[in-house]
């Protein structure tokens, strides 16, 4: 047997190298020129800089929720960024050091210690996981890894068939690693994802701020949402791009879960159709191997870049079935932000079609002509109020809190809520009004709904009234009003302090200015965090602290706090209505009903009303505020 | 948003009511002597307030002024300073829960007694005698006219005074004010009499002195008829002129209209339409009174439903929806329709307890809701027992079984209710077969939904005997087997021998209606008239006999009317003052002997059937097979339980296998629907 010539070989992996390098900035290069086709957005190479922080603190922050993969990733991402370092430095720069190659050795055990681990669960994988090219993954990958590690090995066992063998398995391995950008295998998540986080489209996610208000559009200068692929913002393609396919939104999706037609992984990956293909190359979703939208068959969807996603690419019915609840974006390990995407899409359907289903025309109109979503007249959403004795606010007339009581002010069931919350407010000797008929419906359905036009009329029109008069502080019991008054008002000039009821009465109780006797509540609770109050606003604590207050033990449900599960009342979803196997509130007390809770404690007129609209023997509803109120000494304040 | 119109806050002048729902004017019976509200008349209203409604009229017929008698009815007395501390507790009251409150203030004139209090000379414009009061009056001259206006105004003063929210002049059911509007009753010449805008010069002439004393920012309405239904009374369009003229005087903030003049038996009974009227019966009558007014209107009469309510306000016929005995079978139905409770409301079935007691003189009690009126005592909402959690092991699902039953789950303790028949009600099953007496079952319905709700555990078609009462392990038993038809009282009656049926038999459908039939009613109450109405309503010829004055002598003065109605109607034969002798068979014929009360003459009818209703006599033979094993022997303590008190035997330390034994309704002796319950809530709201 003849031995290997080891100068060719180093050679040969040197070419392979280099070859490698240059496949992947060809593709990297194509790769820019299909985000590129997006709109503009605003770009900063200092960003780059910003990557390893993000990747390591805020990134991690949510990979680090799975150790399993975690760890996993941590091992083969490591093992391999290291040893693809390591191999530029002794092949690329052709040193061919034996000390490097022991580096080498070392970098590329890891990473197959980490592939072993991604092949063993892929052999039970979870529903959510893609199929498909995702499942070459741990062997090409392998493939890298063992054929560098033998490459690598620092005795010379190798004959000229093993090192044939190692270069085409390196060859294997470098494919996917090079290619996959370029060709937009698995591996472009790396880059793509890489660069997601540098010029991620909410910048303000890294700053350790919750960043969940949606982004105004400029109806002045044309913007009607996105139509087309090329409507994005070219970073959120680049974001879309970045998806790795792991169905973590798809396992949180409540919409998913109900059998409704949506499946946000599938809806990005549609989107990926729809940015990396043109008119001539317009493919298909058929080789999209994970779940589909419930109901609806793969492959009969096809899209390109300047194409119109809705109905070619995407059915109109996936984005309506959206509750906007934020759960696929609190779960997404490389933070594409599905909601932005979806109402985008909707923006367009909403103000050039008119075309949203179901109720939510009727909806919209009620909001252009009374300010109210039910059609209502703005002077009776405080009737409930009439018999409390308490001031309307008035111009000239300042006072500490005003209330806003919202669309909930016209359910006589949310109504039992608003009067405890009175109550409450009372018994704490607050000096506060409430709106009375100066009061306009946010428009926060509206917007959901991709109105952004009603949004944004609505919007200026209670920016004037609040700048007309004088509080300090506004308070509600509606987690919508709160996120729309808070975070999204400011983009339009209103800057108001903002505070839920349950961070209003959790501060009354600390301070001792609320005084409250323990409840005689004697039956089994849990808590149901709104979307609206906890991962749009980060309030989970304060209805919990109220709770134990009063001595109620809560009983956590599986999905709680910031991973708590959506009622099915937002982003107009009551309203769109679309079809599914089931009802997304019918799961939720199902969640309840399997920790033997007899009594949901919410603090949302939304999910107060989806939840009690399951029919059958249910646990009571109650809102935190009636539980509190009860809890007051009934000798001070007569019930009514 | 569910019922937008009950629950849309009204303004009359400057007072704003919360919602739609109004307790219209009713004489209570419960003032304290000398007609000052008590604590019993307060928190009778109180409890209206705190069951959510928006504005209680209190005080029906109210009198002004001393030469009107209060006593007949304990009515509130406005014609003294005296009343101006009490009503302002009561106003006090109403507006801790955000409730409003006025009263009806008037002058009866003719319309009462003089024999009695100071034995005044009752006036009226002409002179003429009310039939329905037996209400002997004079002429009402000028200087009476002038002191009974002066005495308004000083009533509403003190109304003022007291912090109430406003004053109802009663212009309706024939009180002075319309006495002087009516030609049945007014054939002056003078100023007051002759054309409408002299027969309306009186009332007039006290709205503006009202107006004058109270100023212009209180609240001040008036009650009228909308049609008297008499040939020589008021019209419809004579009181729609009547009502537009009123209320362009601009002295009054809102109008509230009846159906149905009052002066006569007869018309007396629409007023407070019983459950044979239909639905609103008289909202016609409103509606187009509404028409020609532009100030608020507002109408009861039947309005017992939330839906019910809503469509009326929704329609435009009225503005503000009197729902007055729904508030007596239930204080807190407003919260209940508010808070989406509508099936918890024990809804008023129009049964006429309320008022046919009123009548009497006697104080308004619910049939079906004894803690009406005796908030002191009896609560509405029963609260859980802070004590043991106790087995309770009710017999029987009539009125008085179903309210222990409830009363009991809602103390918390753990309940079973055996039931021989194969659903609950008892007794009232059989009432509401009555023809236009179906809504009985109104009264049952609700205690089946409250039962079933309360998760009681409940045994159909079980003839519970001691064995298996015993092993439930109770710690208490409550009897509530309720009574048999008593038709073998009398053994000529010839029952044995199959010469005679019951009335039980009969509504019970297991004994056909004879062709010619005698109904022997030695009771007089709505059984032994129903009996007669469902056989001749089934085209057989009726003759009801009775050892008393008249028939169907004790059902009330606006149940008679409607009996009578139907009596006439069906020409069903009255036979009063006739004892039942015996019965005995003549070929296929059965002879009955009747006897008369006042002459002893004997007569005899050859009829098909002879049915006799003898009330009940009690099922006791469960009570005394337990009655010796149980700790209690059976025994209430009356001192305690008159004094609303609990059992002294519930703080004993019962053993294992001991149990205390309780009776209550028709198992001990024969008591009506509302004793039935009133025995079970008494009893059991301490358990």
């Amino acid at each position: 047997m003849q031995m290997l010539n080891y100068t060719g070989f180093n050679y040969s992996v040197t070419a392979l190298f280099w070859l490698a390098s240059a496949a992947l900035t060809i593709g990297l290069w194509r790769r820019t020129q299909l985000w590129r086709a997006g709109q503009p957005a605003a770009f900063l190479w200092l960003n780059l800089l910003a990557i390893p922080k993000r990747y390591f603190v805020d990134l991690h922050h949510v990979v680090s929720r799975e150790p399993y993969i975690a760890r996993t990733h941590v091992a083969t991402a490591g093992g391999a960024v290291a040893t693809l370092a390591l191999v530029a430095v002794n092949y690329g720069l052709m040193m061919y050091s034996a000390a490097l190659n022991w580096a080498i050795l070392s970098a590329t055990t890891i990473m197959l210690g980490g592939v072993f681990f991604i092949w063993l669960r892929r052999r039970n994988a979870p529903a959510r996981l893609s199929r498909g090219a995702w499942s070459r993954l741990p062997y090409t990958l392998a493939a890298f890894a063992i054929g560098l590690l033998i490459i690598s090995l620092p005795v010379p066992i190798i004959s000229g068939s093993v090192a044939l063998l190692a270069l085409l398995l390196l060859l294997a391995g470098s494919a996917e690693l090079a290619l996959g950008i370029g060709l937009g295998g698995p591996m472009k998540h790396a880059i793509a994802g890489l660069l997601h986080l540098a010029f991620h489209p909410r910048q303000e996610r890294f700053s350790g701020k919750l960043s969940t208000a949606l982004k105004p559009l400029m109806l002045e200068n044309g913007q009607y949402g996105v139509s087309k692929p090329s409507d994005f913002k070219w970073n959120q393609l680049l974001g879309f791009d970045a998806c790795v396919q792991c169905g973590k939104c798809e396992a949180a999706c409540p919409a998913f879960a109900a059998g409704q037609p949506l499946n946000p992984k599938k809806l990005i990956q549609d989107l990926v159709i729809g940015l990396s293909n043109d008119e001539k190359s317009g493919a298909t979703d058929a080789s999209f191997a994970g779940s589909p939208y419930p109901g609806v068959a793969v492959g009969d969807h096809s899209g390109s870049i300047h194409a119109p996603i809705i109905p070619l690419l995407i059915p109109a019915e996936t984005l309506w079935s959206c509750t906007t609840c934020r759960a696929c974006v609190q779960e997404c390990p490389m933070l594409i932000e599905h909601v932005d995407a979806i109402v985008d899409m909707r923006r367009n359907l909403t103000l050039t079609q008119g075309s949203a289903p179901g109720k939510a025309p009727q909806t919209l109109e009620n909001l252009r002509e009374t300010s109210t979503v039910g059609g209502y007249d703005r002077n009776a959403r405080y009737h409930w109020a009439v018999d409390l004795d308490v001031k309307t606010i008035q111009k000239n007339s300042p006072v500490d809190i005003l209330l806003v009581a919202g669309e909930g002010a016209f359910d006589m069931r949310y109504q039992r809520s608003l009067r405890a919350l009175v109550k409450l407010l009372k018994a704490a000797n607050l000096d506060f009004a409430i709106m009375g008929a100066l009061e306009r419906d946010t428009g926060d359905t509206a917007r959901r709904l991709g109105d952004e036009a009603t949004f944004q009329m609505l919007a200026k029109q209670n920016i004037e009234t609040f700048n007309s008069l004088t509080f300090k502080r506004i308070v509600t019991a509606d987690p919508h009003v709160m996120h729309s008054l808070k975070n999204e008002y400011p983009a339009f000039g209103g800057h108001y302090q903002v505070l839920h009821h349950t961070t209003l009465l959790a501060e009354l109780v600390s301070s001792g200015q609320l005084k409250l006797e323990k409840s005689t509540e004697t039956r089994k609770l849990t808590y149901h965090d709104p979307c609206y109050l906890g991962r749009y606003n980060g309030e989970t604590e304060a209805p919990r602290t109220l709770l134990k207050s009063i001595g109620l033990q809560i009983n956590e449900m599986e999905r709680s706090g910031l991973r708590g599960r959506c009622c099915g009342g937002g982003g107009g979803a009551p309203l769109t209505d679309i079809p599914g196997k089931q009802r997304i509130p019918d799961i939720r007390i199902q969640d309840a009903r399997s920790i033997d809770a007899e009594l949901v404690a919410v603090a949302c007129p939304q999910c107060t009303s989806m939840l009690e609209g399951v029919v059958g023997k249910r646990p009571d509803v109650l809102d935190i505020a009636e539980l509190l109120a009860s809890a007051l000494d009934q000798n001070v304040e007569p019930a009514r | 948003m569910r019922y937008p119109h009950l629950f849309s806050p009204l303004t009359l002048n400057k007072l704003t009511l919360r919602n739609r729902i109004v307790s219209t004017a009713h004489a209570e019976v419960y003032a304290e002597p000398g007609g000052l509200p008590g604590e019993r008349y307060i928190r009778y209203y109180e409890e209206k307030a705190k069951g959510g409604l928006g504005l209680a009229i209190c005080g029906g017929s109210s009198p002004v002024s001393i030469n009107s008698p209060q006593s007949w009815w304990k009515s509130v007395n406005l014609s003294t300073d005296k009343i101006i501390e009490p009503l302002s507790n009561l106003a006090e009251a109403m507006h801790k829960h955000g409730a409003k409150i006025m009263i009806q203030a008037t002058h009866m004139g003719r319309r009462s007694a003089y024999y009695g209090e100071h034995w005044p000379h009752l006036v009226t414009p002409s002179g003429v005698r009310e039939p329905v009061h037996r209400g002997n009056a004079k002429t009402i001259e000028y200087e009476e006219i002038r002191r009974i206006i002066k005495d308004f105004a000083l009533a509403a003063k003190r109304v003022q005074d007291a912090g109430m929210d406003g004053i109802e002049i009663s212009a309706a059911h024939q009180h002075l004010i319309d006495q002087f509007w009516s030609p049945r009753s007014n054939f002056r010449t003078d100023d007051f009499g002759g054309s409408l805008i002299n027969r309306m010069r009186f009332g007039v002439e006290v709205l503006s002195a009202v107006r004058e004393a109270v100023g212009a920012d209180f609240c001040v309405g008036m009650r009228m008829c909308g049609d008297e239904f008499h040939e020589d009374g008021l019209d419809h369009e004579t009181l729609k002129e009547i009502a537009q003229y009123m209320s362009e005087t601009g002295l009054i903030d809102f109008i509230s209209v009846v159906g149905s003049g009052a002066d006569t038996h007869n018309t007396i009974a629409n007023c407070m339409p019983p459950m044979a009227l239909p639905p609103e019966p008289f909202v016609h009558l409103a509606a187009g009174i509404k028409s020609v007014i532009k100030i608020p209107l507002m109408h009861a009469q039947s309005i017992r439903d939330a839906t019910q309510a809503e469509r009326i306000l929704e329609n435009g016929w009225v503005d503000l929806v009197g729902m007055t005995r729904s508030h007596l079978a239930d204080p807190h139905i407003v919260t209940k329709i508010r808070d989406g409770r509508e099936d918890e409301i024990k809804q008023c079935v129009g049964a006429n307890y309320c008022i046919d007691r009123q009548y009497l003189g006697q104080d308004v009690l619910c049939i079906q809701n004894a803690a009406t009126s005796r908030e002191a005592t009896m609560p509405h909402i029963i609260a859980k027992s802070s004590g043991p959690k106790r087995k309770v092991v009710v017999i029987g699902a009539g009125p008085a079984g179903l309210e222990a039953a409830r009363v009991a789950a809602e103390r918390g303790h753990d309940v079973v209710l055996f039931e021989r028949n194969s659903s609950v009600g008892g007794q009232v099953n059989l009432a509401s077969k009555v023809p236009q007496r179906e809504q009985m079952a109104g009264i049952i319905r609700w205690f089946d939904m409250e039962t079933k709700r309360l998760g009681i555990d409940r045994r159909f078609g079980v003839d519970a005997d001691v064995a298996m009462i015993l092993a439930e392990k109770p710690d208490i038993v409550v009897l509530a087997t309720g009574g048999s038809s008593h038709i073998h009282q009398v053994p000529a009656w010839g029952v044995a021998e199959g010469l005679a049926v019951s009335s039980w038999d009969i509504l019970s459908e297991k004994v056909a209606p004879g062709k010619n039939v005698l109904i022997y009613d030695s009771m007089s109450t709505h059984a032994g008239f129903g009996t007669a109405d469902f056989i001749a309503s089934r085209g057989n010829n009726v003759e009801l006999v009775t050892p008393d004055v008249k028939v169907a002598d004790d059902v009330g003065g606006t149940t008679f009317p409607i009996f009578y109605r139907r009596l006439y109607s069906l020409g069903i034969i009255p036979t009063p003052n006739y004892w039942l002798d015996r019965v005995y068979a003549e070929g296929d014929k059965k002879i009955a002997v009747i006897r008369n009360e006042y002459t002893d003459e004997i007569e005899e009818r050859a009829v098909d059937q002879v049915v006799i209703e003898n009330g009940t006599t009690p099922n006791d033979t469960l009570y005394w097979a337990l009655k010796e094993q149980s700790v209690n022997h059976g025994q209430t303590d009356i001192d305690t339980l008159f004094a609303s008190q609990p059992q002294p035997a519930l703080s004993m330390p019962l053993k294992a296998d001991e149990f205390l034994l309780y009776r209550v309704g028709d198992c001990i002796s024969m008591h009506n629907i509302h004793g039935a319950i009133y025995d079970a809530l008494r009893l059991c709201k301490d358990f």
